[in-house]
């Protein structure tokens, strides 16, 4: 091909500059997402790596009791310590404010072999190793909030064993008799690298639609910008077929001139992601930031991304061009787009059908196969690629009635575009539609933590501002009475209370009832209290389950003696200061079987790690798919004004007033936009909940959360600004001189 | 009609000077338009005609000097210093447009190309529509309403264009090479069908044309040479 001939058709004018520019500056919005995305994939995946040693259980620590009949079992023989392992136990419940952190306890032979991640040799009974971010916490609040909790600092665990730098963990030394003081410890003589466990496939299956959902509208956004001004396009093309070019010339130009800005478009990205990765590493995800480093992809990744996006856009552009049938008098298919039928819905039906046949596989006829997550990631893609699909066929039907009941000159005028040119209506708006599918999906699946509710407090109920620890056996109350005088002289302490009964409630000889001194009582929340020196209430009283509120009877013995202390509830004035007070306090009693715990650490306990995992690819996938479809939509708004230049300048020259020519705009957009987008909610609770039903069918969705709400709403003002922005747009391209002129 | 000196002018521009960047395109036009005249401005390409029609609409503001609208009535309405919204409506209420091409909105039917000034000036949907079949078949288009610009022959093509130029019954229709793109007997049914119409009704119309068959239909005609008017001014009778 003639290198003249090539500059003069790809930039022989000066509006080409600023199609060119649009494109380049498109694509590398594009790729630099698609490069921090893929990197925030990566990161995650090897945050969730460095955290696998934490999700170590190790082996009992006590042997399997010689006889089968647990009810005539005594306790089994202690596994002894030994060089090659450590005793350690998980600590579920260590809380600060509002955080939860990893605590391990951990015992050891001097002599120990074993290495924990980050640290190395266990640390000493009464020291400490905590990851910087917790020791910052530690040395900037009280100690007696919540240094004293763990001991004294032995050293920082190394990046290299951390999720990510805000990642709140400590492994303190304790003495070996105390650890295997609740049969809890296990031993450990290794660390899994096993991240998941045996949700691994499940946890990859969510994963890969997660980054589906999240790359898919950046795809779109690229295919979009590469349209841009393909109008203009057509008709130059048009005159150098005219002039003599072969239709091989013309598509050859048409992939030059746009490869050429998306390889530029492209290099660009990379070095802008590479730019934006430090900032983008400080976007708390599953509250933590990432290092900067985890979101690195590596050179391959960047060439293998510039180069299908070169190669892409050259052969798009190329089979676009072909396919468009641009012959010497002008485009001849441009106006007639093929109308849409109802066979366009079928890629969404099948989709459908695929992710409800690997849903009853999996829960109905309860098979196991290797085909359900397969099933359920390609039906996915195909509801996505559907929902694009149908929505000309809706745009068109939606159009349809709307020119029957077209009134104005602006209604008429848009309906009739609609129905005539549907696909091109459509593309404008597809980027927001599949956004909102996106984040429906999200939000209907994070529903499913949002719906672990705190119970209010009331009469009868433990009080959320109450922290309680259950009381190991073999404490007297004598030991328990201490520790409630010394809560009682804290600040922010109201009440503190021992529960006894007959035995310890971990034990066998728990029984069902806590009995109280009556005395007590209000300061439990308790408002009717029977005029008896001691009370009693179902136990049940200190679950987190329970939303019931439970009276006070009269305790069958009249005082107390016998029985032992159980637990421990402090209440509190409601601050977070006194709550991490309480806890320090009770944590380091010594008398205490558990960390003490509140109603209000439910909500940080209850979900699973699947479940946290899928939270995060939903507001990493809410973000991303509005702003990028916020993007698209001004683009491709942007791309239809510019394509109608000409029949523009005609109405404003026929009188027709601009705000006019804005309503013709703005119905254009909202009509394909609220057509499909109820569709989209819809589909994507649905999807929402067969992807959770996969899951695990116990789990519940229920109502998103108000950001949902916030999301669906910023996804509309998003679209009404888009389309506002090309008002300026609208007076400055439709002079009505170009009706002769262009 | 005729013109003579007591033609009462419709349209009055004075001292028209107007520049594209450097290049002067009018340079101090005097003319008027009578009213129910129908004036053809002629010229070689690139000399101003279509700069003067833009003018005169009302569709660029000139540089210089002065259009006046009905400059014989006692409020007479200088176009030139409008402001574009009621340029915008004087272009829809008083005055009509044909070109030569392409002007047709192409996703709307012939009917809907038509009514789309009516609905600009609030009439209701149904009531344009009517009004709009009624012109198209005096046109000699009966039947052709449902279809689009594009299944439709050239000839058929401007008629439902001079149809949606005088649906609104203006009181000047420009026409800028109306029928330029026409072969001489499309032209010729194009034009007499037109000016049948606007002799009818008394409209005028301000016709740019460098075809001298076309220019005939004119009852004057002015010829524009490097943006003024030149010598060889001719008053058909």
């Amino acid at each position: 091909m003639n290198p003249g001939l090539l500059k003069l058709a790809v930039v022989g004018s000066r509006s080409a500059y600023g199609r060119l520019t649009g494109i380049a500056g498109g694509v590398a919005a594009g790729v630099c997402l698609l490069l921090l995305l893929w990197g925030g994939a990566n990161g995650l995946s090897a945050r969730d790596d460095r955290g696998a040693w934490l999700r170590e259980t190790g082996s009992p620590s006590v042997a399997a009791s010689p006889t089968e009949d647990p009810t005539t079992a005594g306790p089994g023989a202690q596994v002894p310590l030994t060089a090659d392992t450590v005793l350690m136990e998980a600590n579920p419940a260590e809380v600060f404010r509002d955080q939860l952190i990893s605590r391990r306890d951990v015992a050891a032979l001097g002599s120990t072999t074993v290495k924990i991640p980050g640290i190395g040799h266990p640390p000493e009974p009464g020291r400490y190793y905590a990851s910087p971010a917790l020791q910052r916490l530690i040395e900037s609040t009280p100690r007696d909030e919540l240094g004293d909790r763990f001991g004294s600092f032995a050293g920082t665990i190394d990046e290299a064993a951390l999720p990510g730098p805000d990642s709140l963990i400590v492994v303190t030394g304790a003495p070996e008799a105390d650890l295997r003081q609740n049969g809890r410890a296990f031993l450990v003589s290794d660390f899994t690298t096993n991240a998941y466990g045996g949700s691994a496939a499940a946890y990859n299956t969510v994963l890969s639609i997660g980054a589906i959902a999240v790359f898919f509208p950046v795809l779109l956004l690229i295919s979009i910008v590469t349209g841009l001004g393909a109008a203009q396009r057509r008709e130059r093309f048009a005159t150098l077929r005219l002039i003599g070019a072969s239709p091989q010339v013309v598509w050859r130009i048409a992939a030059v001139e746009t490869s050429v800005p998306s390889l530029i478009g492209a290099v660009l990205g990379v070095g802008l992601a590479i730019l934006l990765r430090p900032a983008a590493a400080q976007i708390p995800v599953n509250g933590t930031r990432m290092f900067a480093a985890d979101l690195t992809t590596g050179w391959a990744a960047a060439v293998v991304v510039v180069a299908v996006v070169f190669a892409a856009s050259a052969l798009v552009a190329a089979h676009r061009t072909a396919r468009a049938g641009i012959g010497p008098l002008g485009v001849t298919r441009a106006i007639h787009e093929k109308t849409p039928t109802m066979w366009r819905s079928m890629p969404l039906f099948a989709g459908l059908a695929a992710m409800i046949a690997a849903v009853l596989m999996i829960r109905v006829l309860k098979v196991r196969h290797w085909l359900e997550s397969p099933l359920l990631i390609v039906g996915f893609l195909l509801i996505l690629v559907g929902i694009v699909i149908i929505g000309p066929w809706l745009t068109r039907l939606a159009s349809r009635i709307g020119l029957r009941q077209a009134r104005s000159a602006s209604a008429v005028i848009a309906a009739s575009r609609m129905q005539q040119t549907p696909v091109a209506t459509f593309r404008s708006v597809s980027g927001l539609v599949i956004a909102v599918f996106v984040v429906s999906v999200f939000a209907g699946g994070s529903s499913i933590i949002e719906s672990t509710e705190v119970p209010p407090a009331r009469p009868g109920l433990l009080q959320p501002t109450s922290l309680h620890a259950t009381v190991n056996a073999g404490h007297t109350p004598a030991q328990a009475e201490d520790a409630t005088r010394k809560a009682r002289e804290l600040s922010g302490i109201l009440s503190a209370t021992v529960g006894f009964g007959p035995g310890a409630l971990s034990g066998p000889d728990a029984g069902p009832e806590i009995y109280l001194r009556a005395a007590d009582a209000p300061g439990l929340g308790f408002e009717d209290v029977p005029a008896t020196e001691t009370v009693a209430v179902d136990a049940s009283f200190l679950y987190d389950w329970t939303t019931q509120p439970l009276a006070l009877s009269p305790a069958p013995a009249a005082n107390l003696d016998g029985m032992v202390p159980v637990v421990i509830v402090l209440g509190t004035d409601g601050t977070p200061e006194a709550m991490d007070r309480a806890r320090t306090l009770l944590n380091n009693s010594g008398v205490t079987a558990h960390s003490a715990t509140s109603t209000l650490d439910a909500g940080l306990q209850s979900s699973t790690r699947l479940i946290q995992g899928l939270a995060v690819l939903a507001y990493l996938g809410m973000f991303v798919a509005i702003a990028i479809a916020g993007l698209s939509l001004a683009v491709a708004t942007a791309s239809a004004v510019l394509d109608r230049k000409r029949v523009l300048g005609l109405m404003r020259l026929m009188g027709m007033p601009v705000f006019v020519l804005r309503r013709i705009i703005t119905r254009e957009a909202a009509v394909p936009l609220l057509t499909v987008l109820l569709l989209s909610v819809g589909l994507g609770f649905l999807v929402a909940w067969l992807m959770v039903t996969f899951i695990d069918d116990t789990y519940q969705m229920t109502w998103p959360e108000p950001g949902y709400f916030m999301a669906l709403g910023l996804s509309l003002l998003l679209a009404l600004g888009a389309v506002t922005a090309t008002f300026g747009l609208i007076r400055g391209t439709s002079p009505m001189t170009a009706t002769r002129f262009e | 009609m005729s013109t003579n000196d007591t033609a009462v002018p419709i349209l009055s521009a004075r001292g028209l000077h107007h520049s594209f960047g450097q290049t002067e395109a009018l340079r101090g036009i005097d003319l008027d338009v009578h009213t129910g005249e129908v004036l053809a401005v002629t010229g070689p390409s690139g000399s101003g005609k279509s700069t003067l029609l833009h003018c005169l609409a009302g569709v660029l503001v000139p540089d210089g000097g002065s259009v006046t609208y009905r400059p014989a009535e006692l409020a007479p309405m200088g176009i030139s210093s409008l402001g574009e919204p009621k340029r915008a409506r004087l272009r829809l209420t008083d005055f009509g447009f044909v070109f030569q091409f392409g002007q047709l909105l192409p996703e709307l039917t012939a009917v809907d190309n038509v009514s789309i000034p009516l609905l600009l000036s609030g009439t209701r949907r149904p009531e344009a529509q009517r009004r709009s079949t009624e012109l198209l078949e005096r046109l000699g288009l009966e039947g052709i309403g449902a279809k689009l610009p594009g299944e439709l022959s050239g000839g058929q093509a401007q008629r439902v264009a001079v149809a949606r130029a005088l649906v609104t019954s203006p009181a000047v229709l420009f026409a800028d090479e109306p029928t330029g793109s026409l072969d001489s007997l499309a032209s010729e049914n194009v034009l007499t069908l037109m000016l049948d119409l606007v002799r009818e009704a008394g409209t005028t119309v301000v016709m740019i044309t460098h075809d001298a068959r076309t220019a005939a239909y004119a009852d004057r005609e002015v010829i524009v040479r490097d943006g003024a008017i030149g010598a060889g001014y001719r008053v058909s009778a």
